[in-house]
């Protein structure tokens, strides 16, 4: 070989080195996460990368839901179901990004010893989510433990402050032992664990940096990945963690993630058609494009995610007030081909509230409004759902929809519209003499709108909403939602209902006990005769369906399959990524 | 000169003091609060007291605008609600300048095609130049941004593939003296050209029909006549003596369309995923952020006044018979 052209290789060679060497997930977060503070955020972008940067003391099974062991090695419950402890595991330590030195290192304390993920971490965390002055948007969420409500409404300056959050019930019994007392035993208690507001947080850095302490110069972490860059708007980096124990790590392939914040789902397709992202989600008018595209439709996935799309009723507003009209009008939608012609995501058609992986749920089950379901799913069809929709139209004294009157209001939004213009229509076939109005609002506006404080007159009868899990269980879905007394309960359902105020009393006692039982089978049976009770018995929601996460990925992609994304698990080709 | 400028600075005061006065209260006027929802998910009423404590806005409405204006004069435009890791200022300080820049090219590139377009077409009045000028500059005024965005980036960096899809060429934290990209950088380059030919062309065609309209106007007069009669070459004539004394309703436009364009545009900055200003604009009403809407709102209104300032004084040039003394 010529000396010039050895020299020639051994630079290209060291050029494309450190590029080789790395695997890169090149990500579309599809926005600015808000925060990256597991204490305060609540939408999925910070919850994904909070996921990779703090470990819970439980994660949880990506088929049953079920808690698994993270920090916590293994839990006890005690007899009553009220005091729950958990055993961490003592190898994990906090660590950052160092410029400098342009890796993840250990964070040290002033003695410049390592830190352990401790158990008094995760008290501290817990408490500073419950903190008033943290203002945390999803404190309510803790409110099971003993002690939170009490420390999280009570005015930050009185005298008795500080004895009402150490009565907070949290304690760490030894450095990785920790231990919750709760206000009554909830099932779902598992689940909360996992959650990013009750994640160990590091006070040493939150004290010295204030609301400030995310930021990648200041930000200390223990999971998967480290924060190495986050310009705000525009990119983040994000650094595998070398000091995270093997088995909590997934078993992916991936040192860097590089995400970027783009917004307009064409052109984040368009980056990923350029080979720009590795993986994207796909805009509602490429769907049929991708779906017949001998390529894109091997690169596409379509998978169940948990949130429900749903529209509620007004029952106190006339005509909704009956509930001969809203079964009807919840019976003369075709999900289905709605499902087939306007959404295109290959989407559930719903008959409950919750979907398929919450605890609890009964969804598909055609002993609870089998009119809402096609019949291969086992249902009515909707040939006999219209027919039966028309009947109990009549009976309520508006034949063929005859001097009905129908608001339907939803928030502004192209998707929602296409929706909601698709049911006016299914409802003017079925009921032809009757007025159907679309109305819109800007989103703060219309959550304002139909909220329980807005006066009847100004009201729809009929609004647009969807719900996506905290935690996967039904207290998190038909309770906190949908409970006349501690729930949002924007349908305004009644026990005094003359039709069906029994109905109402029984669900609002129903989601109320089942929230304070340990039993899986007793809460199981309670929360499907609450479903039954409110989409079949009190109709106050009409469910359309089951959301289905969409998104393409390249070939050298293998993606794991979370709710929340777990890049630890994911492994990339890069040779093949190399090719293009 | 001088006199009429440090008279303008003094009126700047109460006129801006009167801006934040009104948008103090319109943006509170807009109903619903910033704390009553997290994504569909309506708070507790505990939990909203928290955070309106925490961000002061249990305090009497005198208070929170007297604290607002105090805080405004040391320039601390507070945190920002939406964002809570950060501050208005952080926010500012970020996007601002990769608006700027944005802007700067965009407007650039408006003037350059813009004014010759209309100068030409002004020039070879009602000849078939004109009308193909004409109907570009129409073309441009009616396709918005978001159509012609992912036009050229269909065109330009998928079937051609000569330039990225998308997002801009340099970051906040690598800009000189916090402001100023790297222009021999051929990435910056690269990721700029699209987005600001986008956000031009809807400029260029204004400027262009404002150019041909004000230039026909011009050519007519008798000092026209006058230099074409002394003999000067046409070329010289129409762009010495007629193009800089048409150009005084451009400039007068110029003001406040530069203000608009270096404090960016949702869509093409959506379209493009730039971490521009434009988007906060927008996004800071939808949220209800009061201080990102005053914040923004105010840095809008400084370069207004300052832009339309600039443009009395170059009034002054364009035209040497506007004086201000």
């Amino acid at each position: 070989m010529r000396l010039s052209r050895f020299a020639a290789v051994l630079l290209v060679g060291l050029l494309a080195w450190p590029v080789l060497g790395q695997v890169i997930l090149n990500r579309n977060l599809g926005t600015e996460p808000p925060s990256a503070d597991p204490a305060i955020s609540t939408d999925t972008t910070s919850i994904e990368i909070i996921e990779h940067m703090f470990l819970g003391l439980v994660d949880l099974d990506e088929n049953t839901m079920a808690p698994v062991p993270e920090l916590a090695t293994r839990w006890e419950v005690s007899e009553d179901g009220l005091t729950w402890t958990y055993y961490m595991r003592n190898d994990v330590i906090w660590v950052k990004y160092d410029p400098q030195q342009g890796k993840v290192v250990p964070d040290l304390d002033a003695n410049g010893q390592r830190r352990s993920v401790t158990a008094y971490d995760v008290e501290y965390g817990v408490k500073r989510t419950i903190d008033p002055n943290t203002a945390s948007d999803y404190a309510y969420v803790l409110y099971i433990i003993k002690g939170a409500y009490e420390a999280n409404t009570a005015d930050p300056t009185s005298p008795d402050f500080p004895a009402l959050m150490d009565a907070v019930g949290v304690k760490a019994l030894d450095a990785f032992t920790v231990q919750f007392t709760l206000e009554a035993p909830a099932g779902y208690f598992g689940q909360i664990a996992s959650m990013w507001v009750a994640r160990p947080q590091p006070k040493w850095a939150i004290d010295a940096h204030g609301d400030a302490w995310i930021e990648p110069e200041n930000i200390v972490t223990n999971g998967s990945y480290a924060m190495k860059s986050w310009i705000h708007n525009d990119s983040m980096v994000f650094v595998r963690n070398p000091y995270l124990p093997d088995e909590l790590w997934g078993g992916g392939n991936i040192d860097e993630v590089h995400c970027v914040m783009v917004v307009e789902a064409s052109t984040e397709f368009a980056m990923y058609l350029n080979n720009e992202l590795d993986t994207a989600g796909v805009p509602l008018p490429e769907m049929d494009r991708v779906k017949a595209d001998p390529v894109l439709s091997k690169e596409l996935t379509i998978r169940p995610y948990p949130c429900t799309y749903y529209y509620g009723f007004i029952t106190t507003k006339k005509p909704t007030d009956d509930v001969r009209v809203r079964k009807a009008l919840s019976m003369a939608i075709d999900r289905q081909t709605l499902i087939d012609q306007v959404t295109k995501g290959n989407q559930l058609p719903a008959n409950t509230f919750a979907g398929g992986t919450i605890f609890g749920n009964a969804a598909l089950d055609p002993r609870i409004a089998p009119w809402a379901l096609p019949e291969n799913l086992g249902g009515w069809g909707y040939d006999k759902a219209v027919t039966e929709a028309q009947n109990l139209m009549k009976d309520a004294g508006y034949p063929d929809g005859e001097g009905l009157e129908i608001v339907l209001m939803h928030n502004v939004s192209e998707g929602h519209a296409r929706i909601a213009q698709a049911i006016q229509a299914m409802w003017a076939s079925a009921f032809p003499k009757a007025k159907f109005t679309i109305e819109t609002q800007e989103w703060r506006v219309y959550l304002q709108t139909i909220s329980k404080e807005t006066p009847i007159e100004n009201m729809p009868n009929v609004y647009r909403l969807g719900w996506c899990q905290d935690y996967p269980d039904e207290n998190n879905w038909v309770h906190e939602v949908f409970n006349p007394t501690y729930g949002n309960n924007d349908p305004r359902m009644s026990p005094d209902d003359p039709q069906v105020g029994q109905y109402v009393a029984e669900f609002d006692r129903l989601t109320y006990e089942a929230g304070r039982l340990s039993d899986p089978d007793q809460r199981a049976a309670m929360y499907f005769e609450a479903e039954r009770l409110l989409v079949d018995e009190i109709v106050a929601i009409a469910p359309i369906y089951y959301y289905t996460q969409i998104y393409v990925a390249k070939p050298w992609l293998t993606r794991r399959n979370h709710d929340t994304p777990h890049w630890d698990t994911w492994t990339i080709d890069a040779e093949l990524k190399a090719q293009g | 000169m001088i006199q009429y400028l440090v008279r303008r600075l003094l009126w700047a005061i109460p006129v801006l003091l009167a801006i934040m006065v009104v948008t103090f209260f319109l943006a509170r006027a807009i109903p619903g609060g910033p704390f009553d929802f997290a994504g569909e998910k309506q708070l507790p009423e505990s939990i909203r007291k928290n955070l309106e404590r925490k961000y002061g806005l249990d305090l009497p409405m005198y208070v929170q605008l007297g604290r607002w204006i105090w805080d405004s004069f040391r320039f601390d435009f507070g945190p920002s609600y939406a964002s809570r890791s950060q501050t208005v200022n952080d926010i500012l300080k970020r996007t601002f300048p990769i608006s700027f820049q944005l802007g700067v090219l965009a407007l650039l590139f408006a003037l350059c095609v813009g004014v010759p377009l209309g100068t030409i077409a002004a020039v070879k009045q009602n000849s078939i130049v004109d009308y193909g000028a004409t109907f570009m500059a129409i073309l441009g005024v009616s396709m918005p941004t978001m159509v012609t965005g992912p036009l050229l980036m269909w065109v330009f960096a998928l079937i051609l593939g000569w330039l990225p899809a998308a997002r801009w060429g340099t970051d906040y934290t690598q800009l000189y003296l916090g402001f100023f990209p790297n222009i021999l950088s051929g990435k910056f380059w690269l990721h700029a050209i699209l987005p600001a030919i986008t956000l031009g062309l809807a400029y260029s065609a204004s400027i262009a029909r404002l150019t041909r309209a004000s230039l026909l106007q011009v050519i007519r007069e008798d000092y026209i006549k006058t230099a074409y009669a002394k003999g000067l070459p046409a070329r010289r004539t129409i762009i010495l003596h007629g193009l800089r004394n048409s150009l005084i309703p451009v400039a007068t436009v110029l003001g406040p369309m530069f203000a608009g364009i270096v404090t960016g545009s949702l869509v093409v900055e959506q379209i493009f995923g730039i971490a521009g200003m434009g988007k906060y604009f927008v996004i800071s009403i939808t949220n209800r952020d009061y201080p990102m809407i005053m914040g923004s709102v105010l840095v809008y209104s400084v370069l207004l006044v300052a832009a339309n300032m600039l443009v009395d004084v170059s009034y002054a040039w364009l035209d040497p018979r506007i004086r201000y003394d």
